[in-house]
């Protein structure tokens, strides 16, 4: 019986590999548009990419506040620790204007370099957290999770744009970050940055990717929320 | 030295004098705030510290962080006084301002502490404009709409800024306000309002990172008149009771006899056996009261006392006879108690009674016993008489062959007692014993049974060493015989049981048997009384048997003692088995007890 069975299993399995059109291959589910199944639409990506920042932000914002209840009481002594942030360098636009006069390439640019700088700080930042006994379990994993939500984030904003670039929105002036990109958080005095400093440079930026990322979308998709 | 001593002591001289006068640099000023009411500029503002006296002047300087560059507040007076207004071309997003205020008067300034400030961080919008309310009529009840508009001032079409809103109402008396949140949305629909009051409204909002604006100017609408028709709340009330009454209906429908018992209870028909309706509504009531009639009831005697008396009469003779019954075998006194008297015994012990209660002492229920015992006529062969072989538990004496009398009080031979007496069939017992009056014949058996009796058969066998035997036997429920009438029972005698055969039959035995002799072995001129059953309370019916054989059925031959060897049984050790023949209660032909007298007394 066993045997039989087997025969029979043996035979199947050359029929499938034999045959080429029963071969399985994996494809995208919707590649042919609004035929068959739901294809996010522009705006719902924005959307999804705004709220992920949003969610972001929050969480680094929550970190940081930890952070200056307990290890800085004094706020006199927040000044004297300021450090540049490493992200300094590149240039943002800092008012409304100076952002709306930017193409929406070089902010859509401008976002993607600021994701991937905060790439590398945001694993090193867990790390350490990890490693000092000084937080909880809580606040690495806070963390850990913003990290993660960064590089998501990045990898949403890079779908963003490669919609845009299929729609014919953006132009391809949008280069491809480079290897040499990616910055080390080094300061001037040539010291890594502290805990703290990383998490107030990071709150700074997030929120900045948040901003951009809505006049982006208010720019190109303005017909809700706008 | 000496000079800085002297500008020294100069310099405290004329403070001194100066604060005499009522002069001193200024305090030191405060910075409130700093709010900025759309991300684009911003306005901080300081609280003076104290002029000391002179006329002092205010002056804000900023560097922004990492920069060494000071700069002074551009504007002094759009935000008013003791304000600075930072415009579009001076704010920077995303960077610290390092911001201090010096007082300066004539006699010196005073610096305040520095502030640092985001201008990200410290936006606080206008309020919301245009608030409208309006009462809209539904069907459902009229509900407030409100409505509004962002402040002018925020930019949220370019997505530059992010407001979300937030109402409260109040109605007229109410001490507190209901908060609703909005969302983004620009409408609200306020429900579950009051009629005919006044409602107030208010509004205001918040950037995504921010605090809130101010509460709008309360805006205000009257509620009409108009009655809730709760009708959602009437329909389930509806749809409820009718479950509630379907319920009910269902459960009186199948509770539908139980409750014609319960509220009309029937009224109980005549129930009287024998009783004939038919003839009744024939209407022919000599016939009918005719069947009524009991022949010989109600009994004239009161057996308890007949008892009693035939207790203390028997006495010696009784003695006698026991003694007779010992000198059958020596099994016969295996009694506890040697005395004669029943007074101090248990009903096990009396020699009168109580066949039944021994007998329950075997089978274990006492219950009956008891019964039995009340009403006194346990004129049955004491359970002695019918107990087994060896010593049993709950038979006082073993008494083995030794037969006992009951009082029997004997009436007009051929008497029939209805069988309506059912459990009280023993109550007849001693009118159906009249029936054996001395001229009874031998042959003359009277059947006691009980209608309802289970098959078997009590026989208490007597061995053909018993002598005189007269088998009594009665027939309770032959109500057709005819009885010959029953005169007042002027004798009333005893009946022995003088044994139990394995048949489980009591042998009777009338006390005035004038042909009465204890060791004859003759069948003839014996009174048996056949048992014929125990019943389950039991009770000893006897049985008429028409067949009259003594002698020769006796199969116990090998348990009679006696003297006399030609008879086939012995006699005298009659190991009186239980009554109950799964006891191996042995059969000796029609086993019936030898109503002999041996009892001892009473």
């Amino acid at each position: 019986m066993s045997r039989s069975l087997k025969q029979v299993a043996v035979l199947l399995v050359a029929l499938l590999c034999l045959d080429p059109h029963s071969r399985v291959s994996s494809a995208p589910i919707c590649t042919h548009g609004p035929s068959g199944c739901h294809v996010p639409s522009l705006a719902d990506l924005f959307d999804r990419v705004i709220q992920h920042s949003a969610r972001m932000h929050s969480l680094s914002n929550d970190l940081h506040s930890e952070f200056e209840q307990y290890f800085l009481p004094s706020k006199n002594s927040i000044g004297k620790i300021y450090r540049k942030c490493h992200t300094s360098s590149i240039l943002t636009p800092n008012g409304k204007e100076n952002a709306q006069k930017l193409a929406r390439e070089e902010l859509t640019e401008v976002i993607l370099k600021l994701l991937m700088a905060w790439r590398d700080p945001l694993f090193q930042l867990h790390q350490s957290m990890a490693h000092q006994q000084d937080f909880n379990s809580f606040s690495s994993n806070k963390a850990l999770e913003m990290g993660d939500m960064a590089h998501e984030l990045r990898k949403g904003v890079e779908k963003v744009a490669e919609k845009m670039r299929v729609l014919g929105m953006l132009g391809n002036s949008v280069t491809g970050l480079s290897a040499a990109e990616t910055m080390l958080p080094i300061s001037d005095s040539g010291e890594a940055m502290s805990n703290y400093e990383l998490l107030y440079c990071f709150r700074r930026d997030s929120n900045k990717v948040q901003n951009y990322l809505k006049i982006l979308k208010c720019r190109i998709v303005p017909e809700h929320d706008c | 030295m000496r000079n800085s001593g002297a500008v020294l002591i100069l310099t405290f001289i004329a403070k001194l004098i100066l604060q005499a006068a009522g002069v001193s640099p200024p305090g030191k000023p405060r910075l409130t705030s700093c709010r900025s009411p759309e991300k684009e500029t911003f306005t901080c503002w300081w609280e003076p510290g104290g002029d000391g006296g002179l006329p002092t002047t205010y002056a804000l300087y900023y560097h922004l962080e990492n920069s060494e560059t000071v700069y002074e507040c551009p504007d002094y007076r759009t935000a008013g006084e003791n304000s600075c207004y930072f415009n579009k071309n001076d704010t920077s997003l995303w960077v610290n301002y390092n911001i201090t205020v010096v007082a300066s008067n004539a006699l010196g300034k005073n610096i305040s502490d520095p502030v640092e400030v985001d201008v990200v961080y410290i936006v606080q919008p206008n309020t919301p404009e245009n608030v409208t309310a309006v009462v809209v009529h539904d069907e459902q009840g009229p509900f407030v709409r409100v409505s509004w508009e962002k402040p002018r001032t925020a930019d949220t079409r370019s997505g530059w800024i992010t407001l979300i809103y937030q109402i409260r109402v109040k109605q007229e008396k109410d001490e507190k306000w209901e908060e609703y949140d909005a969302g983004m949305q620009k409408y609200y629909n306020v429900f579950s309002l009051h009629p005919d009051k006044e409602c107030m409204v208010q509004v205001r909002c918040k950037p995504d990172h921010g605090f809130w604006s101010e509460w709008t100017q309360t805006t205000y609408v009257k509620m009409p008149n108009y009655i809730p028709r709760e009708r959602s709340l009437w329909i389930l009330i509806t749809i409820f009771s009718i479950f509630i009454v379907l319920i009910l209906t269902w459960t009186l429908n199948v509770k539908r006899n139980s409750m014609k018992l319960c509220l009309l209870p029937p009224v109980p028909g005549p129930k009287i056996k024998g009783f004939d309706k038919q003839l009744l509504k024939s209407g022919k009531t000599e016939e009918i009261f005719n069947t009524l009639v009991i022949q010989g009831f109600p009994p004239t005697t009161d057996y308890e006392n007949l008892l009693v008396e035939y207790l203390e009469v028997y006495d010696n003779e009784e003695q006698e006879l026991v003694l007779d019954g010992k000198e059958l075998s020596e099994d016969f006194m295996k009694s506890k108690s040697s005395s004669d008297n029943d007074s101090g015994r248990g009903s096990c012990d009396s020699r009168t009674l109580l066949l039944e209660k021994c007998m329950d002492g075997r089978e274990g229920s006492g219950s009956d016993q008891h019964q039995y015992s009340q009403h006194g006529e346990t004129s049955w062969a004491s359970t002695e008489s019918s107990e087994s072989q060896g010593a049993e538990p709950g038979s006082p004496e073993s008494t083995d062959g030794r037969a006992k009398t009951w009082p029997v009080v004997f009436p007009q031979p051929h008497h029939h007692y209805p069988v309506g007496a059912v459990k009280p069939a023993y109550h007849n017992v001693p009118e159906i014993l009249n029936q054996l009056s001395p001229h009874a014949t031998p042959s003359n058996y009277h059947q006691l049974h009980h209608q309802d009796i289970p098959q078997q058969e009590l026989r208490f066998s007597k061995s053909a060493c018993r002598h005189s035997q007269s088998y009594n036997q009665f027939n309770l429920d032959s109500i057709d015989t005819p009885a010959p009438g029953v005169p007042p029972l002027p004798s009333l005698e005893y009946v022995e049981v003088q044994r139990v055969n394995p048949e489980n039959m009591l042998l009777l035995r009338p006390l005035s048997d004038p042909n009465r002799e204890p060791e004859r072995s003759d069948c003839t001129g014996e009174d048996y009384s056949k048992v014929k059953v125990v019943t389950s309370h039991n009770i000893l019916l006897l049985q008429r048997d028409t067949s009259h054989q003594c002698v020769d059925d006796y199969s116990q031959a090998d348990q009679c003692t006696t003297q006399q060897p030609p008879h086939p049984c012995k006699p005298a050790v009659h190991q009186w088995n239980s009554v109950m023949p799964q006891e191996g209660m042995r059969v000796m032909g029609n086993g019936y007890v030898d109503s002999t007298v041996l009892m001892p007394s009473f």
